[in-house]
């Protein structure tokens, strides 16, 4: 699966991608929103793992523009710190299709991800 | 004695004892910045300020951000805005009446559309034509008054009406904020429990010769022109040493009109922006203060050091001049209106020491160079050269390079922003040539500020014609 | 150049033009004044080189902790991961390759693989959480923090706890108690954030005997931290009357989030406390623990409180408002206040049908600004 990860955290990215490539997906790491939301097209993910706080543009515009784009594909999973019940509302008023609050487990992350993967549902 | 003599001597030794004072308000205020920032630095380089990204129960914060004739950049201004890192926050961006299309663009790019509003008019402002709100709930933050033209303090007064949270946060149209600059402003207002926090000021630093994309801050360069740069070594010294030391003392009598964040209710009490005058910023602030004095409420306005904040510097000297002309009537302008505290005890430290230090050494330092300067060059021609008064000002210069120095290092030891030690020795440079090139030019700005404002030259008319870019107060 | 003797001959020459008034003290004041210039240049001088001096060291440093922060992060993602690689206990050695183990003799390598360990700590749960905490004791990097927790500056043991604490090293928490009253506010709020992570809702216990005020930001800090762990009832009660005014505020908050409704009666009774920040969070409570007899409580306190209280309780009646209290909100539609005005239409348009049917009655009759504040009302209601 194809994978494009938005996050400004150096490390956490670097452990993000370490995590997914380990699974088997094809993994593109943005460092914020708006490099994430330019990636799309020539990309073309079939899933998109996003923070909210994030420098240019925050998680949330990346899945209100990921979802103006492809109104019935590419699944978004948010990945935030904030867990606040207003917020995960909002995202998934918004469209946003997981919401994972951190601190995470990869773990927990791994199999999350695997449930957007159609090839693999066989 | 002959008279001549003697008043020779009143005017050496008058601007000796001057200069002599200002030297030691010099070393107290980088001893007591010192102090301040260090603890400022202890106790927040550990603090997770993410929390109040979300925090329900953080304060509410309205930005407040005038616009005229702003067109080109304004959707992209506002977008900068949108993503600033704080939830409980409302965008409030006031069209000043610009003559180009700003309006219809924010239509445009946000889907707005105009709500039913009632403006409560607890300040008088010129008539809102009109509020307008985004249909797509991403910008739901978002809230675009459009108002008849009266100037950066009537549509501040204009956003202040329509805001709906505790705390507003003025900022000018084309300044450039970091994303987290909302949650260390907000800090303050929640950290004090025996004082109330009426406000809290920012740094501002210069965004010339930066990278720049999209309204967000790249990469931070030192500007490349001359009056940019040594604007830079004025910014450091003003906001890091002069600030500071204020905040510590809690005398602080300016918040720039570029950042700074406001408690509305003690705004709104105290008549909020006064539209008649140039230097509406320091104004309020004064006028906060002295509401509170008289109120007997122990209160507090903070300061926090961390650059949030970037504008863009005048870059010629017209520009430059126009700015400090204004200044100068702004500064004049708020003693007049407040000279009842003058060393009036009522007024405790403000009264003592805040405002009489602007009087002293903000108002009338310009004044006293130029007639000891124009002075000492009379009696140069007269052919009797007064080496003593001579000496007397290299000394004064050598201690105010001294002092720059004495800023960048601070700056060195706390933010770094200018990465490279070339950038450093260049700012020092700077410094060097400051008091030779850019100083008289700066005093000689502030002196026609000061006969402008007599011969009541006001530039009322003129500033609501030029809008306000490059018109903030440092 | 000129020596020191020239040059005062040269000034008591030159000096003014009436001839020798104090000339004494005019050479005292040049050898002075010589003495001033040398010591600023000396002075310049010291401050450039110290800076450069500095600088110069802190390039150095800079390219070398770029190679840290890549030895530092190996280690860490290593450490996360070190379960599945091998499928072996977690109890294992995590691998840390020789040359970092060097290099923690080192304060600044140290400082730097901590504050990395603390950050992806911080974002990570679950087995990988634990291996960061295997790691760190490992390391016995908390031999280090217990000695700064000793350390007589208070940012250096406040930073101490926050790092105990963000790696739960929880045989500490005894110690850490003691510091919930201590005199640096920084150390008693990182203490107190401590107990609260180390016991969750237990470890509030600390605010029975707390007499420092705890600030706003800290009860935002303790909320959002509380906010992780699963609620437990605990009693809140004898918080609500405590001495001190910011464990009150604190506990109204609580009782707020969590909903507390048994405790409805104990509020109502912080409605009538002398400080106006309590009565404040009192009513903003009972925003959302109300029955029915709420509304009159708040109404017969009324006219006794500041407007600020009085606008919060109008606030509230959007929610807790109800047909009987139409009368009451429809008297304060000709408040002078217009924002008393337009709180009060809006109180009245969420209070059911015969609210905003009555709110309309007046929109026929009111002329400016009521009108205009029901159609802005009415406007919100549609969106």
């Amino acid at each position: 699966m194809k994978i494009l990860v938005a996050e400004d955290d150096q490390l956490m990215l670097k452990m993000l991608e370490f995590r997914l490539k380990k699974d088997g997906h094809e993994v593109i790491v943005t460092h914020d929103g708006r490099q994430a939301v330019a990636k799309l097209d020539e990309f073309q993910p079939d899933l998109v793992i996003t923070d909210i706080m994030m420098p240019y543009l925050s998680g949330l515009e990346v899945v209100g523009a990921v979802k103006r784009k492809y109104p019935h594909g590419t699944p978004v999973i948010i990945l935030s710190g904030m867990g606040q019940e207003n917020v995960v509302l909002e995202a998934f008023q918004l469209g946003a299709d997981d919401y994972i609050t951190k601190p995470f487990s990869p773990n927990e992350l791994s199999v999350r991800v695997r449930r957007f993967d159609v090839s693999a549902v066989k | 004695m002959s008279w001549q003599t003697f008043i020779l001597h009143i005017f050496t030794y008058g601007i000796l004892l001057y200069s002599i004072i200002m030297m030691i308000c010099y070393v107290l205020i980088g001893a007591f910045s010192v102090g301040e920032t260090r603890s400022y630095l202890n106790k927040n380089s550990f603090t997770d300020y993410r929390v109040l990204a979300s925090s329900t129960e953080a304060p509410s914060m309205s930005i407040l951000a005038p616009a005229y004739n702003e067109a080109p950049s304004i959707v992209e201004n506002v977008r900068s805005l949108l993503s600033l890192h704080y939830n409980n926050l409302e965008v409030i961006v006031i069209n000043d009446g610009s003559k180009d299309d700003s309006l219809e663009r924010l239509i445009n790019a946000y889907d707005l559309y105009k709500v039913d509003f009632f403006v409560n008019h607890q300040l008088k402002t010129k008539p809102v034509r009109g509020v307008y709100k985004s249909r797509n709930p991403v910008y739901r933050k978002l809230v675009v008054a459009d108002k008849e033209n009266g100037g950066k303090a009537d549509a501040l007064n204009v956003g202040v009406n329509i805001a709906t949270h505790d705390y507003f946060v003025c900022i000018d149209a084309d300044c450039i904020l970091e994303q987290d600059a909302l949650l260390k402003l907000a800090k303050p207002f929640l950290e004090n429990s025996t004082q109330r926090v009426i406000a809290a000021g920012g740094v501002v630093r210069i965004a010339n010769g930066c990278e720049i994309e999209d309204g967000r801050l790249v990469k931070v360069n030192l500007p490349k022109q001359f009056l940019p740069r040594v604007q830079t070594i004025e910014y450091i010294r003003a906001f890091l040493l002069t600030r500071m030391a204020w905040t510590r003392l809690n005398g602080l009598l300016l918040i720039s009109g570029a950042f700074g964040a406001f408690e509305r209710e003690i705004v709104i009490k105290c008549g909020g922006y006064n539209s008649n005058i140039v230097g509406e910023d320091m104004e309020l602030v004064v006028r906060m203060r002295r509401y509170m004095e008289e109120s007997n409420e122990p209160y507090r306005v903070s300061f926090i050091p961390d650059p949030l904040c970037w504008t863009e510097a005048p870059a010629t000297f017209k520009i430059l001049g126009r700015q400090r002309n204004r200044w100068t009537r702004g500064t004049i302008e708020t003693l007049r209106l407040h000279k009842k505290m003058f060393f009036n005890p009522r007024y405790g430290l403000l009264g003592m020491l805040s405002y009489p230090y602007w009087l002293f050494f903000e108002f009338l330092a310009p004044i006293v160079e130029f007639v000891g300067t124009v002075g000492l060059v009379i009696y140069c021609i007269a052919g009797s050269v007064n080496w003593a008064a001579l000496l007397i000002m290299v000394g004064v210069i050598s201690i105010g390079i001294l002092y720059s120095i004495f800023a960048i290092l601070m700056e060195v030891l706390t933010y770094n922003q200018y990465k490279q030690r070339k950038d450093i020795l260049r700012l020092v440079l700077v410094a060097i040539l400051e008091p030779i090139i850019f100083h008289p030019f700066v005093v000689w700005s502030a002196i026609r500020g000061n006969f402008d404002l007599l011969r009541k030259h006001n530039g009322w008319g003129e500033m609501t014609r030029q809008g306000f870019a490059g018109e903030k107060k440092l | 150049m000129m020596t020191d003797g020239n040059l005062q001959m040269f000034f008591t020459a030159k000096l003014l033009t009436s001839n020798a008034i104090l000339p004494a003290g005019y050479v005292i004041r040049v050898h002075y004044q010589v003495i001033v210039m040398f010591f600023i240049a000396c002075l310049m001088s010291i401050t450039l080189l110290y800076m450069l001096i500095y600088l110069y060291f802190k390039s150095k440093h800079e390219k070398k902790h770029d190679k840290w922060r890549l030895i530092s992060d190996l280690i860490i993602r290593k450490a996360i991961f070190s379960d599945e690689d091998d499928e072996i206990e977690t109890e294992t050695i995590i691998p840390v390759i020789d040359r970092a183990k060097k290099l923690m003799r080192n304060k600044h390598f140290r400082n730097l693989l901590t504050e990395e360990i603390m950050s992806a700590k911080k974002s990570i749960s679950g087995t990988s959480a634990d291996n960061l905490k295997h790691l760190y004791q490992q390391l016995s990097l908390e031999k280090y923090a217990l000695k700064n927790l000793r350390s007589r500056y208070w940012h250096i043991k406040a930073k101490a706890i926050q790092e105990l604490t963000v790696m739960e090293m929880n045989e500490f928490v005894t110690e850490l108690y003691t510091y919930t009253n201590n005199q640096n506010e920084l150390v008693r709020m990182e203490a107190q954030t401590a107990i609260v992570q180390f016991h969750g809702f237990e470890g509030l216990r600390f605010l029975d005997i707390i007499t420092y005020p705890i600030s706003d930001w800290q009860q935002i800090k303790l909320l959002q931290q509380l906010s992780h762990v699963p609620p437990a009832n605990i009693n809140i009660d004898a918080w609500l009357e405590s001495a001190n005014n910011s464990v009150v505020v604190f506990a109204l908050k609580l009782a707020r989030n969590y909903h507390r409704f048994e405790l409805h009666d104990n509020i109502l009774s912080c409605l009538d406390h002398q400080y106006p920040e309590i009565r404040l969070q009192a009513i903003n409570c009972l925003c959302e623990i109300y029955t029915n007899e709420t509304s009159d409580h708040l109404i017969s306190r009324f006219l006794n409180e500041n407007i600020k209280n009085q606008l919060t309780m109008v606030r509230a009646f959007q929610n807790i408002g109800s047909e009987k209290d139409i009368r009451f909100l429809s008297s304060l539609l000709a408040s002078d206040n217009d924002e008393m005005r337009v709180c009060a239409a809006r109180a009245l348009a969420y209070s059911g049908k015969n609210g905003l049917a009555s709110l309309e009655d007046h929109a026929r009759v009111a002329g400016y600004p009521l009108n205009e504040m029901i159609l802005q009302i009415k406007g919100e209601l549609a969106a």
